[in-house]
């Protein structure tokens, strides 16, 4: 499914983001991805939605190299995958139903199966009374799982999450994790990173650390700090 | 290539994107008409001086008095002036009616020509029109040397001041038409180009999602386009309402006056400036998006 072999990243200024990591990661797997401030977790996700590519190695989804993508092929690489970020990114200006519906506008979906399916999403994540609403008469909590009903709304096989509960209370973030969960079940390879110590230690899933660019722990049944 | 229902949604984005920030609209349509409403009231100015230019130009022409010729001869030489370059027009005047103008200028004062008349001093001529006025003084040196032409009137001095000062005019006009149109431009692109800075997260929200960038691009160039053209409309239509108005009231303040008539004039402004709304509203936004998409 996803596949890092060797993967370096280095930026002009000469700083060493990541170093030699190697990761791969099964179809259906959860996967959380730990460490601190600045240890290349973000650079991570920047090169898996190649906003970045890497200085060297190979970085293969579906065993196609996304380091190798034409600029133009990758919007279509994007599309296969679902992404959550920290601050929501929704569409200040756009309704619920709107933002959600986006990513289905994007790939030409008939506009009756995308009602049906927004309807289904939204009912899935428990907004569908809020369909009509704004970003900004929504808790952070509720504007997260938008984000999330966005990024599932087209089934992709992979949802990155980066740090979908970052700017939320513990009790919102659970709620956020179950839902992550469910789609997880649903056969969706999921990789979170995280700070949330309580979540990873609780679920037990895997965990990837990375520390100054280095893959420096990889457990199936992992915990937070190891 | 999209499916052309997908140009359907961009048309409504479009369209909801204007209505839900309409602060940015309103900001930006009043730029546009301002920028163009200032370059139109500058180019009414500049075609107004161009035709009074052209009016004074139009005016100049060479007189050649004529000695006493044989109608023959006075044929032969009305064929040699015309085959001089540049020469449009050779009207003959002869004695008679230089005296009936004579007559005409001096209206009430002319009891002391009285008994002139049998013995008509002036003398016959022919009065020589040129294309272009700057061809006037080689007009004039060309018929000097004609054989039967005794003296060239062509009043050089003032024809050659009156030809620096209309040079002038239209380079002056021409000057200022160019620095107002390079600032209008600079105004209108500017003011996309913040209202599209204003919105670069949307525009990478739209690129996280899978957005190509035509996708992105389309809904705001279809903005560009009608806040251009909804610029350029009531830049068009306060100019030419005012400039009806004015030729109107001028007109009757100085009938004599070369006054540039409205019609068909101020619909080839409107169409202009139109123009020049629409282009620079795509322009602005295609171009300034690029820096927020892929490369």
């Amino acid at each position: 499914m996803l596949e890092l072999s060797n993967v370096t990243k280095a930026y002009p200024n000469g700083s060493v983001a990541l170093n030699q990591v190697n990761m791969l990661v099964e179809r259906g797997e959860f996967v959380f991805v730990v460490g601190a401030s600045g240890a290349g977790k973000t650079t991570l996700t920047k090169l898996l939605l190649r906003e970045e590519k890497p200085t060297s190695g190979k970085i293969a989804i579906n065993g196609k190299n996304i380091a190798k993508l034409r600029p133009h092929e990758v919007p279509y690489l994007r599309r296969s995958m679902g992404v959550v970020f920290q601050d929501f990114r929704l569409m200040p200006t756009w309704t619920v139903e709107e933002n959600v519906a986006f990513a289905m506008v994007v790939v030409e979906t008939a506009p009756r199966l995308i009602r049906r399916r927004v309807a289904e999403v939204l009912e899935l994540v428990g907004l569908a009374n809020k369909h009509a609403q704004l970003p900004s008469q929504l808790s952070g909590g509720e504007q997260q799982r938008v984000a999330l009903a966005r990024a599932i709304v087209n089934k992709p096989m992979l949802l990155l999450a980066d740090e979908p509960t970052g700017n939320l209370d513990p009790e919102t973030s659970w709620g956020i994790v179950k839902l992550l969960l469910d789609i997880n079940s649903t056969g969706t390879t999921m990789l979170m990173v995280t700070h949330a110590k309580q979540i990873v230690d609780t679920l037990r899933k895997r965990v990837v650390e990375l520390e100054s660019g280095c893959l420096t722990r990889d457990e199936k049944c992992g915990i937070y700090h190891g | 290539m999209v499916k052309p229902r997908t140009f359907g949604y961009f048309f409504e984005s479009a369209g909801k994107s204007l209505v839900r920030n309409s602060w940015m609209t309103l900001a930006s349509i009043s730029t546009v008409a301002v920028s163009l409403l200032v370059l139109g009231i500058f180019l009414l100015v500049a075609v107004n001086i161009n035709a009074v230019a052209a009016n004074v130009e139009g005016q100049l022409q060479v007189t050649a008095h004529l000695a006493t010729l044989s109608a023959a001869e006075r044929g032969r030489l009305e064929t040699e002036i015309k085959a001089i370059p540049g020469v449009t027009e050779v009207r003959f005047v002869p004695q008679s009616e230089a005296w009936q103008r004579l007559l005409e200028w001096y209206g009430d004062n002319q009891d002391f020509l009285a008994g002139w008349e049998e013995e008509n001093p002036l003398r016959d001529s022919f009065e020589i029109r040129a294309d272009v006025s700057h061809r006037v003084p080689e007009i004039a040196a060309a018929v000097t040397v004609l054989a039967g032409v005794e003296e060239v009137l062509w009043g050089r001095e003032i024809v050659e001041q009156l030809l620096a000062i209309t040079r002038m005019m239209r380079l002056v006009g021409i000057g200022l038409m160019v620095a107002l149109a390079l600032a209008a431009l600079f105004i209108i692109a500017n003011t996309i180009r913040m209202a599209i800075f204003a919105r670069r997260r949307e525009i990478g929200i739209m690129r996280y999602i899978g957005a190509t960038n035509w996708f992105i691009r389309w809904p705001f160039v279809i903005e560009g386009l009608v806040l251009g053209l909804l610029g350029g409309m009531m830049a068009a239509s306060v100019l030419a309402w005012g400039y009806y108005l004015a030729v109107r009231a001028l007109v009757q303040a100085i009938p004599f006056w070369p006054w540039v008539q409205p019609w068909p004039f101020l619909q080839q402004l409107a169409l202009l400036l139109l123009s020049i709304g629409v282009v620079i509203g795509i322009l602005g936004s295609g171009l300034s998006l690029r820096r927020y998409l892929d490369a």
